[in-house]
């Protein structure tokens, strides 16, 4: 992918920032006005990077989501990839969606659902062997040939993951995409994502409501509040990597990150 | 405002669609664009219409058809929710007796008609034949079906309160049954229609169904088009009147509408 | 998870699509008292041997066998069209919601009107051959078909349609790899239930016109009160929609195997 705006050459992304929100706002028409959901919106993401975006219900954290994956359109600022204006969903972009359920194919296999973004441009055996590792990276090699529907919750939600990593996406866009699952799966599944980054050194932007476990995984947190939401503080989380389930959340500093985070969200948080 | 929203909830592009495709038909037959000798204009089939009322032919028509299908419903009525109950309440009957349901339920029911023929020649009693057997599975199988599915939790309430078996079944099974049962006798009443303009196209000469090849061999497309369109408008008045007799005696149940 | 082989797979299929043998025992014992009571020769209630007789002279004198094929070939090729025809149709008014809209009246009124009542109208329209018949056929069949094809397309859910969107997927894609699958068990069930009214409406058009088939079998053995004959053809008659409804059974079973088990359609 080149554009006018990148300076460095072959896989190298630092001149510009993989992801960035430029003044977004999202409005949509609401009885016989129009709503604004997000308003000013202005971040950016570098390579490698894990952002989280945290708020409570109601700020428009999937709607920024939308609008950052190409599925909903801004109404002011934009969106940029490798500093190229978005116009629709971007190649190097994946969102992974809170509803795994709906969100698969349930009549095929995992195998294939992973198959899904790449069976089409690539060639075959250069698409199973993208499969293959995708499915060893999140550790469903022996549920190639299952159903969606026979797997559990994490399972599943593990293949939506799956998909999207078999498209070496440059920016993985991801909505609660632990929030049904059980409290266990949830931490094993949050450790395995930045195993995965780790590995790979994609660019994450995820979005949750679990302020914990925004502290436990951002390397910068943005705090979207109010409505029409906005930024309303980056933090950048200086936390030892790698990560612990259970030694990083005792340190001192992820008591403090906790609650600077809960008070940039205000009384409106439950 | 009420107003906006009424005129924005009216199927506008629908109704216009509707009446487009009614008067480009008038307009085609009318001028000639649409030459078949036996496509009446709907202009025509309103005449055909006032032809038929006025020489008293359509009311006894409609009155034979209505009174077929009353026949028929009641007695499949009665007969599939006495027996739905007593299978629905029996595992040990349904056992011996399912899989007889299964083979005769596909049985097609025209298929009856010359074997009605046969007993009874041209008559109301051939009609019940063709109609009455498969206006019965319907609500047979919906009362099984609903007296089978009664919660566990339901059967416990009568026991907490010591209901005799009688009671059990007047005061809770059959209430709890009844939404699948109405669902049963509402299909069972557009069946019963059908079947009855069937066999009388086939096995009584009279009422709306023989009306309609009555027509058809006179070459009056116009009439047999009026006939075909009472049938279709009562099928939706019975439908109707049938929807708003269950929403009365079971309010609370909207899955009525569906199905 | 455990995985049986294919063929116990298949066997266990077949095996369920069947119910239990045991309730054909009220069947069984009908025909066996009939059998019993009738010593002389009804004209009117002939025994069960009887029809297996007149079943065979039928045979014999060449006439069973291509009226059953006539009445088979001109279903199932009625049935093939309006699968072809009501999905196709279902698929665009499902995808485009503004069609829907205006077509929806027309298409409630038309449905309203039952398939035998449109048999007359083909007879005036097309004669009395073949073509008309399997003109009738695809009009019965093809409701609903067309009907549960599109409300199904309808409610393919938003997400899957973001996950198109999300993926970049041409128009005929998101067609071919995502609504045309989500579809399937519905235009399954709409041709479960376009079976018996396309079975009804063929015997409909023999019976009136006597165009070959098992239906103008029928009634010509009646006119002719050949009774074990009508007895015998009604019996064929049920035995070939049972067997209909049962190939079909297992071949849905088969081809859902892969669906979530909810969106298997009720078998009760």
């Amino acid at each position: 992918m080149t554009s006018a705006g990148e300076r460095s050459g072959a896989g190298e992304k630092a001149a510009s920032p993989a992801f960035e929100c430029r003044s977004v706002t999202v409005e949509f028409p609401h009885k016989f006005s129009r709503k604004r959901i997000i308003e000013d919106i202005s971040f950016l993401v570098r390579s490698g990077e894990f952002l989280t975006i945290v708020g409570p219900s109601g700020t428009g954290k999937t709607t920024l989501l939308r609008a950052m994956g190409g599925l909903t359109p801004t109404v002011s600022g934009s969106v940029l990839v490798h500093g190229k204006e978005l116009d629709g969903p971007p190649e190097d972009v994946v969102i992974v969606f809170q509803d795994y359920s709906n969100a698969l194919l349930q009549w095929r296999t995992v195998a294939a659902n992973v198959a899904f973004g790449i069976e089409r441009t690539l060639e075959r055996r250069e698409a199973e062997q993208r499969v293959h590792d995708a499915l060893a990276l999140v550790g469903l090699e022996k549920n190639a040939d299952d159903y969606p529907w026979q797997l559990s919750g994490g399972m599943q939600q593990r293949v939506q993951i799956a998909r999207a990593l078999a498209l070496r996406p440059a920016v993985m866009l991801m909505d609660e995409p632990f929030a049904a699952l059980d409290a266990m799966t949830k931490a094993s599944m949050q450790d395995e994502l930045l195993r995965v980054r780790d590995r790979t050194g994609t660019s994450f932007v995820f979005i949750t409501h679990d302020i914990e476990e925004a502290v436990y995984l951002g390397d910068r947190i943005a705090v979207l509040t109010g409505s029409p939401g906005r930024i309303n503080r980056i933090f950048e989380i200086g936390l030892p990597a790698p990560r612990d389930q259970l030694s990083t959340r005792q340190l001192p500093k992820f008591l403090e990150f906790r609650y600077a985070v809960h008070q940039a969200i205000g009384r409106d948080h439950g | 405002m009420d107003r906006d929203r009424f005129i924005a909830g009216i199927n506008w592009s629908g109704t216009a669609v509707f009446v487009f495709v009614g008067l480009a038909w008038e307009a085609a037959v009318r001028s000639g664009l649409l030459e078949y000798e036996y496509l009446p204009a709907p202009s025509a089939i309103g005449l055909g219409f006032a032809e038929l009322a006025s020489q008293g032919i359509l009311a006894p028509d409609i009155a034979h058809t209505l009174i077929s299908v009353a026949i028929g419903w009641t007695v499949a009525i009665v007969l599939g929710i006495s027996l739905g109950i007593l299978l629905g309440l029996s595992p040990i009957a349904r056992r011996y007796s399912l899989a007889s349901i299964a083979v005769l339920r596909p049985m097609p029911a025209v298929a009856f008609a010359p074997v009605g023929l046969l007993l009874f020649g041209f008559s109301l009693k051939t009609e019940m034949v063709v109609t009455i057997p498969p206006v019965l599975w319907p609500v047979l199988v919906n009362t099984i079906g609903g007296v089978t599915g009664v919660h566990q939790r339901l059967y416990d309430v009568g026991r907490t309160f010591r209901l005799s078996r009688k009671d059990t079944i007047l005061r809770i099974i059959l209430p709890a049954a009844m939404p699948p049962i109405v669902v049963g006798a509402r299909i069972s009443l557009g069946l019963a229609l059908v079947l009855a303009v069937v066999a009388e196209m086939v096995g009584n000469p009279e009422g709306l169904g023989y009306g309609i090849v009555r027509e058809q061999q006179a070459l009056r497309p116009d009439l047999m088009f009026a006939y075909i369109v009472t049938v279709g408008l009562i099928g939706i008045v019975l439908n109707a009147g049938m929807l708003a007799l269950a929403q009365a005696f079971l309010p609370s149940f909207r899955q009525l509408r569906g199905g | 998870m455990m995985r049986s082989p294919a063929w116990r797979q298949y066997f266990t299929l077949v095996v369920e699509a069947l119910p239990s043998a045991r309730g054909l025992l009220p069947l069984v014992a009908l025909l066996g008292v009939w059998q019993l009571l009738q010593t002389g020769n009804s004209p009117y209630f002939p025994s069960p041997l009887d029809w297996w007789n007149g079943l065979m002279l039928l045979a014999k004198s060449g006439r069973l066998y291509p009226a059953l094929s006539a009445t088979t070939i001109t279903l199932l090729l009625g049935l093939a069209v309006a699968v072809l025809m009501g999905t196709g149709i279902g698929l665009l008014i499902g995808v485009f919601p503004r069609l829907s809209r205006a077509f929806g009246p027309l298409l409630e009124f038309l449905r309203a009107i039952p398939p035998p009542a449109v048999v007359p109208v083909a007879i005036l329209f097309m004669g009395y051959d073949e073509r008309m018949k399997l003109t009738v056929v695809v009009l019965a069949a093809i409701w609903p078909i067309l009907l549960n094809t599109s409300s199904a397309a309808e409610r393919v859910h938003p997400l899957l349609l973001d996950v198109a969107r999300s993926f970049r997927l041409s128009a005929f894609d998101r067609m071919r790899l995502i609504i045309l699958p989500s579809v399937v068990p519905a235009i399954l069930l709409g041709i479960r239930v376009a079976l018996p009214v396309a079975i009804v409406v063929t015997l409909l058009v023999e019976i009136l016109t006597s165009i070959e088939g098992i239906g103008a079998l029928m009634i010509s053995a009646q006119r002719n009160f050949q009774s074990s004959q009508v007895y015998g053809l009604l019996v064929l008659i049920g035995l070939f929609g049972l067997l209909l409804n049962n190939v079909f059974a297992v071949f849905e079973a088969l081809l859902l195997r892969r669906w979530p088990p909810k969106t298997q359609s009720q078998s009760f």
